[in-house]
């Protein structure tokens, strides 16, 4: 799963980031909608379009629902109401800004995921780590990524080794729940106790040591990318200027 | 031992030994007794040194002291002194000790342990770039980094696994792997900890050959093991390590028949199986089999052979009460996967298992458990809880109500491990932990005993241990089955030997 094109890591995450940025300082839903489509149309070529899709809807609809309890039915500057229940009135605008808010949040969260579910985690890390990033924080990142598969992995043995010794598994929600409640005392016991002994192994190699680091890992990164993230990153810093100096009167005294 | 003055046993072993330790004791953190004392043990360069010991009798903390895992004042108190390369680091217990820098100390001595993947930074997602893991670390320069692991994977044999995922590799890949990412930093002395455990005979030539190439080239090797197998016979030098301290030293030739090898629980493998004392009587042609199968089939989804054919395929075998029947076949030939179906933790594709007559299909595992236990491969994947009592004790209650306690005691008591109860299971040595998880299957009593390479990692007294509790199983009635890659194993202790080959059994 990777980019269809070979983007530097660091120019897909600046792209990612701009766009997000760019994305809020617009406040305008009909940008916010075509970037949350575009990002979605990217996944999908990528291959990585049913990711993305769940790890958003995850995200995206508790969230939804609040701004639309939230702005929907309260919003003290509605004035034009469409329905009310007691202190709960549904207004045009409430309705129009839990919108707004929404897609911008949408188109935000949908590029952001792009990025991580298409970047190669191993180019990420040995970018930041070349560009002076301790290698602490690469290790905590590539140890994130790789975690969830090494714990469903323990989980499944801790799982096989008790129904063995006679623990029955039934189909119903209730008995799978006791039986997680059973398997996560050894699997958080297990993590802890590799860790100890992963920490020796990593002394060893050198890990700990101070002093520069170098990365067998190379990441090609041609002048043009470079002179893209450049672009980018001044045009957002540029949109972000306007928008404060546009909104600067508003906000102040009158 | 060299009972000498240590000054002038120094200054002798300074001048030839790359390596040298005098350990007065060593004891960890909040232990009382020393896990290890009275020790001298020097490494010369291009020298295989053999440490030979039984099970819990102190080779991986001596090992892992030598190389500076256990750092002395961090992990425990240490007297005595360290030597390397003619630098002397003398310790006494105290505060203002040298510190050992294991960074630095590990350039010099490497230190590859029994249990090869926790050596691996599994951050890193390539054979090459984990090889390289170390000298990024130390900021070695790329083009000397290329250099070093383009030399590494050619003298361990995995140039052609660069590119491979570390995840994907093979138990023979792994060790050398894990093997190779001590050597990539071309050490003066590499210590083993049990280099062959659970490799078949392809990957133990591998690693034989490795270690004739790192002493041809000079490297001071140290052999952690069990086992005075031909590799720890090919050694220039034996030391005989029981209850922490080294009881004898010299030459293997004068030591093989000492009766200082003889009390460790060393195994001596032209010895060890002469004699099928487990055997017993043929079983009753005639008794209803405890364990069928019929036409079996499976295969791993995505997998399957170049031909595209399943692991397992129209696999038959029929098992009577008081059976052993003994399975071989190389690594990856689908023992543990043909293990597995006969309680159903995996469903054949075709064909069907039968125990005591039923279909196990559609039964759940838990259930199926009551009659069949399974030995698994690696004992840890089969221990889960906080003490070994509480581990032999787990899902008794249901099988044998009143009796449980009785037979948690009793299975521990058979693999001698009624001593060390409250322990952790994950504080007991390898060899003991695979005799736990054996307590957890005899506990039960089950009618099919499925053991899954159960003489990997035991000394001799755990071997005795499993001859017996196998012998018993068998004398009550139970059908054993049993997978293993060591053939003489197989042959004294089996009724019958089958080979999975092609994913069927074979007479062997």
């Amino acid at each position: 799963m990777r980019m269809p094109y070979t983007l530097h890591p660091l120019t897909s995450l600046t792209a990612a980031g701009c766009t997000a940025v760019l994305t809020t300082a617009a406040g305008a839903w009909p940008l916010s909608l075509a970037v949350a489509l575009a990002a979605v149309l990217l996944a999908v070529r990528a291959g990585a379009g049913q990711q993305v899709l769940v790890a958003a809807s995850a995200v995206l609809l508790p969230l939804g629902l609040s701004l639309l309890m939230l702005h929907g039915l309260f919003f003290p500057e509605g004035r034009t109401v469409l329905a009310a229940w007691g202190p709960a009135r549904v207004t045009a605008e409430g309705l129009a800004f839990a919108w707004e808010s929404a897609t911008r949040t949408g188109a935000c969260v949908l590029v952001l995921l792009l990025f991580a579910f298409t970047v190669s985690t191993p180019d990420l890390v040995a970018a930041l780590a070349g560009r002076g990033l301790p290698p602490q924080f690469g290790f905590v990142l590539a140890s994130a990524l790789t975690l969830l598969p090494a714990m469903a992995g323990r989980l499944e043995r801790i799982r096989a080794a008790q129904e063995a010794r006679g623990l029955v598994l039934r189909g119903g929600v209730l008995s799978r729940l006791a039986a997680v409640r059973l398997q996560m005392v050894p699997l958080v016991l297990g993590l802890i106790e590799d860790s100890g002994s992963r920490a020796e192994a990593l002394d060893a190699r050198g890990f700990g040591a101070p002093g520069p680091r170098t990365s067998y890992r190379q990441v090609a990164d041609p002048p043009a990318q470079r002179r893209l993230r450049t672009t980018l990153l001044l045009i957002t810093a540029a949109a972000v200027a306007l928008r404060l100096v546009a909104s600067w009167p508003a906000a102040g005294p009158a | 031992m060299t009972a000498t003055d240590p000054t002038t046993a120094a200054a002798a072993t300074a001048s030839t030994a790359v390596l040298a330790a005098r350990i007065g004791s060593f004891s960890f953190h909040g232990e009382r007794t020393p896990a290890l004392r009275d020790i001298d043990l020097s490494v010369r360069p291009g020298v295989l040194t053999a440490v030979l010991g039984g099970s819990g009798s102190g080779k991986t903390t001596l090992g892992k002291l030598l190389a500076g895992w256990h750092r002395p004042g961090q992990s425990g108190t240490f007297t005595g002194s360290l030597t390397l390369a003619g630098q002397p680091l003398e310790f006494r217990g105290l505060e203002d000790d040298p510190r050992i820098n294991p960074s630095a100390w590990s350039t010099r001595v490497g230190y590859v342990p029994q249990d090869a993947a926790a050596m691996l930074s599994t951050v890193r997602s390539t054979v090459a770039e984990e090889l390289a893991f170390g000298l990024e670390n130390r900021g070695t320069p790329r083009r000397d980094m290329l250099r070093a692991v383009a030399r590494a994977a050619e003298q361990t044999g995995l140039t052609a696994l660069l590119d491979r995922d570390p995840a994907t590799l093979s138990g023979g890949e792994l060790r050398r792997l894990a093997m190779a990412c001590a050597v990539v930093q071309d050490p003066w002395v590499l210590v083993l900890d049990e280099p062959l455990a659970s490799l078949d005979a392809a990957g133990i030539i591998q690693v034989r050959d490795l270690i004739n190439r790192l002493t041809g080239a000079g490297t001071g090797v140290v052999l952690l093991s069990q086992s005075a197998d031909g590799l720890a016979r090919s050694a220039g030098h034996w030391i005989i390590l029981d209850g922490g301290t080294a009881t004898a030293s010299g030459i293997p030739r004068e030591l093989i028949r000492s009766a200082e090898l003889a009390r460790t629980g060393t195994l001596l493998p032209a010895v060890t199986h002469a004699v099928p004392a487990v055997r017993g009587r043929a079983p009753e042609p005639e008794a209803a089999p405890v364990l069928e199968l019929f036409g079996l089939g499976f295969g791993y989804p995505g997998t399957g052979d170049a031909d595209g054919e399943p692991l397992l395929r129209d696999l038959e075998l029929t098992v009577r009460p008081g059976e052993i029947v003994a399975i071989t076949g190389p690594n990856g030939a689908g023992k543990s996967t043909l293990l597995r179906h006969l309680n159903g933790l995996l469903r054949p594709h075709t064909g069907e298992v039968r125990i005591q007559g039923r279909s196990i299909a559609g039964i759940p595992t838990g259930r199926i458990a009551a009659s069949v236990g399974l030995l698994f491969q690696h004992p840890r994947d089969q221990l889960f809880e906080r003490t070994v009592l509480r581990e032999a004790s787990f899902g008794l209650r249901r099988l044998h109500g009143r009796d449980a306690a009785a037979r948690a005691d009793e299975a521990l008591e058979a693999v001698g491990l009624a001593g060390a109860a409250r322990t952790h299971p994950a504080e007991l040595p390898a060899s003991q932990q695979r005799l736990l998880a054996l307590a957890t299957v005899l506990a039960r009593g089950p009618a099919v005993l499925a053991l899954d390479e159960p003489t990997v990692g035991l000394d001799r007294h755990g071997l005795d241990r499993l001859d017996r509790a196998v012998a018993a199983a068998a004398a009550r009635g139970a059908a054993v089955v049993l997978v293993t890659h060591d053939a003489a194993y197989a042959r004294a202790t089996a009724h019958r030997v089958l080979a999975l080959d092609g994913g069927s059994l074979r007479e062997g």
